[in-house]
């Protein structure tokens, strides 16, 4: 065969070996092989020309520094000049090496042992290294957008928001690909979750199909945001969606992200709900900045309401101080809550615009904002409590020591009469009898007010716990000492049964057990007394039953006392049932008369304690064990 | 180095190879087998497991003990160093990573072996992998395994016998190499247009048999025919042309409808001659194989034994004027062993590796590392 049409033929298969492969590190080792196949060479290499210098992108032994030949070259590689290029060296006798330049993109090194490249097939080369050297660039622009893709697609995967690429083709738009995310959210599919960009979105800046309140639309760069409500895996969500064209030569494509303000919106709803309760409660709820004057940063309706204000404008330019009755109050309270970091139930008297003044209970924290410390305040008129408490002590210092007194002056003038009366003079005998058991009832009543009064005075919560059978036994004790005639049986199950109570339920068991005996009309009045354990609302509890076989208790009062009101036509005849009430309403218990046959039976509940260690104190609970007296 | 051919069988053949083994300089063995020993039996892989050395070898349609030719028996040679050895398995598989499978530089030369009838296009990837691996700075030599007519297990190491695979024994003894057939242009060029593997289906567009029957058959008194086609195109193989060198060979040995199949790849887009050849010129350029290996400066420093693998099919087509071959390589200097194998592997130190076919590979082995 011809030199020269063996030459062209090595030239084309050389040629073959040429691009066609993934990436560019394949491509050049494929071309290097090709070369050195075709040429009958033994080495050779394809370096990348960087800022830096030479970097081999494929050698032929993968190991260069092992071959002294392609070694050399590779040392004149680094030292020559783009110019300089081809070269052909001999570095020792019958070894040749051969520099290529490769346009735009480095230098292709072959050597050859036992012979030479004859310079026609050099010159040859020339077409097929540029081609060698558009492949090699080509792949590595391929490398870089491939780079860059990677990097896109971490992105894209990394991004713990729903990320879809979509496509909009004859009117459709189809997922091309999403993440992970949005897979887990809305599940596997090529369909958009309710939101369908439209092709042209300049017509999106009114209304945008599938979304039902665009946010922003800037048409000039074709973004658009919206919230909108998507069906999901797990059923619909509240999503911010951000639709943003890509720059592609496709019909339309878009990036789709979707932030799930689900749980952001319901916090919103909850807030607001919670900001129109405020704003409509009956109770003044408004936030200052500490000290002697304060500045008003948020009030309610109700604080409007409390201090009779035209509008809430009526606190803006106010200090705080100036609500006070007594200005001089507000620094007490800010020092006061300043130093503590919160108080409750604080009674303080204001003025209201009208000028009146008023007591109101102010509950209150400090916060800590960026701007420094706040109050968060919460004010309570308790202007009609406050008026009652003072008729209840009026009343209550009436019948306790205005009353008596005169009950005694009537007593005793009603003694000397029974004295100075003969015994034949019955009529009236029997009045000033009647005179001295009304004011015995009388003085019995002035004490039974002292003790409700009492009642209320050790208010609803109490820490000490009191074992039910060892009062009960004690209450029934001291009746049949005090009442030889009467029978009060007792029968409590053997281990010990504690209810949170003090004196208080004493009182209230000696009440009932003392209407059993005192107002029963048989010859010998008998009292049962019982005591177990049942269920109340969920919770364990203690349940004492106090029967007896007296006349019972008149319709009208049970009704008074179930009712917890009294009317004029509906009321008791003394305060002796409303006194156990009370007790059993501040001890957290309560009271139930129930239908019996013949008598009275009261079913009095108080929740059940659990004490671990009787004989001492309840260290976990701080709770004291008491006798009930 | 020392060698042994044997016929033995069983206990005797185990007792030889030991034997061999034990001795002083002797720290592996090359086993290449004939036909005539069954090395599918559990007996044979249990006698490479017994072996006190490394060994690696094949089966081959004949081997060369002592200048030579032998249809059965087996030849085992002593290498005076340890060899390092390797194996390729599923060579067929594509995704077999070749250059993990190949073992570190460090050495000389490497014998290396492949099932003949393994795809082509596996054979081509070991041969350009170890080509990118160690281009020059490693000698290697070898060639195709297997039986003329009939696939099967035919390489060896310790750890069995194996198919479909590639063995290879790296050792620090140098060696010249010399590669050479003798075979010239008949016909052509043509351009492969479609082909796979080592089967080529067209060539200019046209049907590969139709091109290759009409270049013989215009060019000599020859009548192709299908039902002799392995006896007709023995004469007439295809060359892929190279610059500066000797075409390589490919021996077409089957033919399916317009298809014909090759020993080694053909790549498509390549252009292929079809070759014929003078029994005095390929016996010439053997003998210039010899010469070059001798010649090298490995081989001539203290070359101890020339290891010759010549191809089955030159044998099949010079007949009897093939032993005026092995008597042109052949030195009374030094002992020559090898094998007639089914394609050749080799590159000579100064170029390119490859596969051939129809091609005379000697190597002159120093005896020195």
């Amino acid at each position: 065969m011809p030199e020269r049409q063996q030459r062209v033929q090595a030239l084309y298969e050389i040629a073959l070996s040429i691009g066609g492969k993934e990436t560019l590190e394949e491509t050049a080792d494929t071309a290097l092989a090709g070369y050195l196949r075709k040429l009958n060479c033994s080495v050779g290499g394809i370096f990348r020309a960087t800022a830096e210098g030479y970097e081999p992108t494929a050698t032929i032994p993968a190991d260069p520094t092992g071959n002294d030949l392609l070694s050399a070259a590779i040392d004149r590689v680094a030292a020559v000049s783009d110019e300089a290029l081809p070269l052909h060296a001999e570095p020792t006798p019958d070894t040749h090496y051969y520099l290529f330049l490769l346009p735009e993109f480095g230098v292709l090194v072959i050597g050859k042992q036992g012979g030479e490249i004859d310079t026609a097939t050099r010159s040859a080369l020339t077409p097929l290294n540029e081609k060698l050297a558009e492949a090699c660039r080509n792949k590595l622009v391929e490398r870089r957008f491939r780079e860059q893709r990677n990097r896109f697609e971490a992105v894209f995967d990394a991004i713990p928001e729903p990320i879809a690429n979509t496509v909009v083709e004859n009117g459709t738009e189809r997922i091309v690909a999403s993440n992970s995310e949005f897979d887990r959210t809305f599940g596997t599919t090529t369909k958009p979750p309710n939101t369908t960009v439209p092709s042209d979105l300049e017509a999106a800046d009114t209304e945008s199909a599938g979304h039902s309140r665009p946010i922003n639309t800037d048409t000039d760069d074709r973004r658009i945001t919206t919230e909108t409500t998507c069906e999901t895996v797990g059923g619909t969500g509240e999503f911010l969606f951000h639709g943003v064209p890509v720059d592609s030569e496709r019909a339309a494509e878009y990036i789709h992200l979707y932030v799930d303000i689900t749980e952001q919106k319901h916090k919103t709803e909850t807030l607001q709900r919670y900001e129109r309760l405020v704003e409509n409660l009956p109770i003044g709820v408004y936030r200052t900045t500490p000290g002697a004057d304060g500045e008003f940063k948020l009030v309610n309706q109700g604080l409007v309401d409390i201090l009779g204000a035209d509008s809430k404008d009526y606190f803006e330019t106010r200090p705080v101080s100036d609500i006070y009755a007594d200005p001089a109050d507000r620094k007490e309270f800010s020092d006061r809550l300043l130093a503590e970091g919160a108080v409750d139930n604080v009674k303080l008297k204001f003025e209201t615009a009208a000028g009146n003044q008023i007591w109101g209970e102010v509950s209150g924290i400090v916060t800590e904002t960026d701007d420094g410390p706040v109050f968060e305040l919460a004010v309570q008129d308790i202007t009609t409590r406050k008026e009652r408490d003072q008729q209840l002590d009026v009343l209550n210092r009436v019948l306790r020591h205005n009353l008596r007194n005169a009950l005694n002056v009537i007593d005793g003038s009603a003694t000397m009469l029974e004295n100075q009366l003969s015994g034949d003079n019955e009529d009236l005998n029997n009045h000033v009898e009647r005179i001295e058991r009304r004011v015995s009832n009388l003085e019995e009543l002035s004490e039974k007010a002292v003790t409700v009064r009492s009642l209320f005075d050790q208010g609803r919560s109490t820490t000490t716990a009191c074992d039910v059978q060892a009062l009960l036994t004690r209450v029934a004790e001291e009746f049949e000492d005090r009442h030889p005639e009467a029978c009060v049986a007792v029968d409590t199950p053997e281990e010990s049964l504690y209810v949170n109570a003090d004196v208080r339920l004493k009182m209230a068991l000696s009440e009932l057990v003392s209407n059993a005996v005192v107002h029963n009309d048989r010859s010998t009045p008998e009292v049962s007394v019982t005591s177990k354990t049942v269920e109340r609302d969920g919770e364990q509890a203690v349940e004492v039953v106090i029967s007896d076989n007296g006349p019972g208790i008149p319709e009208h009062e049970r009704q008074a006392i179930e009712s917890g009101e009294e009317t004029p036509l509906q009321h008791g005849t003394g305060l002796g049932l409303w006194l156990v009430y009370w007790a059993m309403s501040l001890l957290g218990g309560d009271i139930h008369i129930d239908d019996a046959d013949a008598g009275t039976r009261i079913v009095l509940r108080l929740p059940q304690v659990g004490i671990s260690d009787p004989q001492q104190s309840d260290g976990a609970t701080g709770m004291t064990i008491n006798s009930g007296d | 180095m020392e060698t042994v051919y044997s016929s033995a069988r069983g206990d005797t053949l185990q007792t030889e190879l030991a034997e061999l083994g034990r001795q002083t300089g002797v720290d592996g063995l090359l086993l290449l087998a004939t036909p005539s020993v069954d090395v599918t039996t559990d007996r044979f892989a249990s006698i490479l497991r017994s072996l006190p050395v490394p060994v690696c070898g094949g089966l081959f349609p004949q081997v060369i003990a002592d200048g030579e030719r032998y249809e059965s028996g087996l030849l085992a040679i002593g290498l005076p160093t340890e060899p390092t050895i390797t194996t390729v398995s599923e060579l067929s598989d594509a995704d077999t990573d070749l250059d993990a499978s190949l073992p570190t530089k460090g050495s000389e030369a490497a014998f290396v072996f492949v099932d003949a009838y393994a795809d082509p296009d596996g054979v081509g990837s070991l041969i350009d992998a170890l080509f990118r691996t160690y281009s020059v700075g490693l000698s290697v030599v070898g060639g195709g395994a297997g039986r003329l007519h009939d696939e099967g297990p035919c390489l060896f190491t310790a750890d069995g016998v194996i198919e479909d695979a590639a063995v290879m024994a790296v050792v620090d003894q140098p060696m010249g190499i010399g590669v050479r057939h003798g075979w010239e242009e008949l016909a052509g060029p043509f351009r492969v247009t479609d082909a796979t593997g080592g089967t080529i289906k067209a060539l200019d567009g046209e049907p590969a048999f139709e091109v290759y029957k009409n270049a013989i058959e215009t060019s000599t008194d020859a009548t192709l025919r299908r039902e002799s086609f392995f006896e007709t195109a023995a004469a007439y193989p295809f060359g892929i042309g190279r610059l500066d060198g000797e075409p390589i060979v490919r021996d077409p040995f089957a033919v399916d409808d317009e298809a014909i199949t090759c020993f080694g790849p053909v790549p498509e887009g390549e252009f292929v001659t079809v070759l014929s050849g003078e029994p005095d010129a390929l016996i010439d350029a053997a003998e210039q194989a010899a010469d070059t290996a001798r010649n090298t400066e490995a081989g001539t420093d203290d070359a101890g034994t020339l290891c010759v693998f010549d191809c089955i099919s030159r044998q099949l087509y010079l007949r009897e004027s093939f032993d005026r071959e092995m008597r042109a390589i052949d030195t009374p200097a030094v002992p020559m062993v090898g094998a007639l194998t089914i394609g050749e592997i080799a590159n000579d130190g100064t170029g390119h590796l490859d596969y051939y076919n129809k091609t005379a590979v000697v190597a002159a082995v120093s005896e020195d590392a």
